[in-house]
């Protein structure tokens, strides 16, 4: 399934296998069709997750496990009704956010869908090769939700990015990237910090990355707004939402990858670039027909 | 071929369009590439739309193949008032 050349991906694979043994063949189509430049960049991503999972790696398989069955239950939910199960914020933070080992085990499981989800790792890729990549020398980056940790460290281990910084309203989620971005070699340097983004304070940066926020949100277009503010001019933004991807606590539906886009130009900011990554075994084609997920990453700039 | 079993297989051959073979009652998910779990889920609930059945979340992931799950079809029928 793996070639030898990728140490990293192997172990972690055959640990997911014994998590989960029924996955095998979910993991053989995921990387069937994976180019060397794919396996390579999953190689850095897993030795990255290894890191962070340090000696947790088999409950972070386990979780996966357990977080695919929770996907699963609100598949079913999506596919009945055509539309997510929840919708206040309000909701989620009862079930979600403000439930702590629900939180963990979400936490651990979307951790390790970063490799085995196709469109998860496409979008990390497109993040460092054309967002990051095209930053200018000296930038200063945000991220708004850092989660994991993985868009953050590939922003911010660039020589280019002089600072970098992450705001969550989650105190156990920024101890969570805290430790991640540690495990990862980072020192520091890094400020994290407990901020809401509607009371953002006064601050300017040269690139920010929102992903997978706005589908958290009830009214997503405000949010966009309020980065149009913290750029810089010429600042460059990074979004990346699901489309038609049910999950525990997504509340706003896109259905198709060009509502994402569209509500990024409708804040003002003029589109540079995008991937839409369909989820792993569909082309972008059957995704559409049949309603699949498929990651919108857009890259766009402040005029 | 029963009707259930023609409706089904309009089904099977939209949803899982690389499936070329025959759509017969032993069919089940390790015959089909495309059939992974959360297809399943997709697939199942275009049946229910199309039989105007509704199964239980624990029924929906545990069809071995199409003749379970037509037979649950029939139960599903018979059952109703």
């Amino acid at each position: 399934m793996i070639p030898s050349a990728y140490p990293s991906l192997t172990r972690m694979a055959e640990r997911q296998i014994v998590a989960f043994p029924e996955h095998r063949a979910y993991l053989e189509k995921r990387f069937a069709d994976t180019t060397p430049d794919g396996f390579a960049f999953a190689e850095e991503i897993a030795g990255k997750v290894l890191r962070i999972a340090d000696t947790d790696l088999d409950r972070i398989c386990e979780d996966y496990k357990w977080l695919s069955g929770i996907v699963l239950e609100e598949e079913l939910h999506f596919r009945r009704t055509g539309r997510y199960r929840l919708s206040t914020f309000e909701e989620a933070d009862h079930e979600v956010y403000s439930n702590r080992p629900f939180m963990t085990r979400y936490m651990n499981g979307l951790l390790a869908t970063q490799l085995w989800w196709r469109n998860h790792t496409e979008i990390l890729r497109f993040f460092r090769d054309r967002f990051v990549a095209g930053n200018p020398l000296g930038f200063r980056h945000l991220e708004i939700g850092p989660g994991h940790g993985l868009f953050l460290s590939l922003a911010a281990g660039t020589p280019n990015c002089r600072a970098a910084e992450g705001w969550d309203i989650s105190d156990a989620s920024i101890a969570s990237t805290r430790a991640a971005l540690k495990a990862m070699g980072f020192g520091p340097k890094i400020g994290l910090e407990k901020v809401n983004l509607f009371a953002a304070p006064d601050a300017q940066f040269d690139s920010i990355c929102f992903s997978e926020v706005l589908e958290h949100l009830e009214r997503p277009a405000d949010a966009l707004a309020v980065l149009l503010r913290l750029l810089a001019k010429n600042g460059r933004v990074f979004v990346n939402a699901p489309v038609n991807s049910p999950a525990p606590d997504h509340l706003y539906l896109f259905r198709a990858p060009e509502e994402v886009e569209q509500m990024v130009e409708a804040a003002g900011f003029a589109i540079e670039d995008r991937l839409f990554s369909p989820c792993t075994g569909a082309t972008l084609e059957r995704a559409r027909k049949l309603k699949l997920s498929i990651s919108a990453g857009v890259i766009a700039r402040k005029p | 071929m029963d009707e259930d079993l023609k409706k089904l297989t309009g089904i099977v051959r939209d949803l899982f369009d690389e499936y070329e073979g025959p759509v017969t009652r032993a069919l089940s998910a390790r015959d089909v590439e495309q059939w992974d779990s959360l297809a399943n889920v997709q697939f199942v609930v275009l049946v229910e739309q199309a039989f105007g059945v509704r199964f239980t979340s624990d029924q929906v992931g545990k069809f071995q193949n199409v003749g379970e799950l037509l037979d649950a079809v029939a139960a599903k029928r018979s059952a109703k008032p």
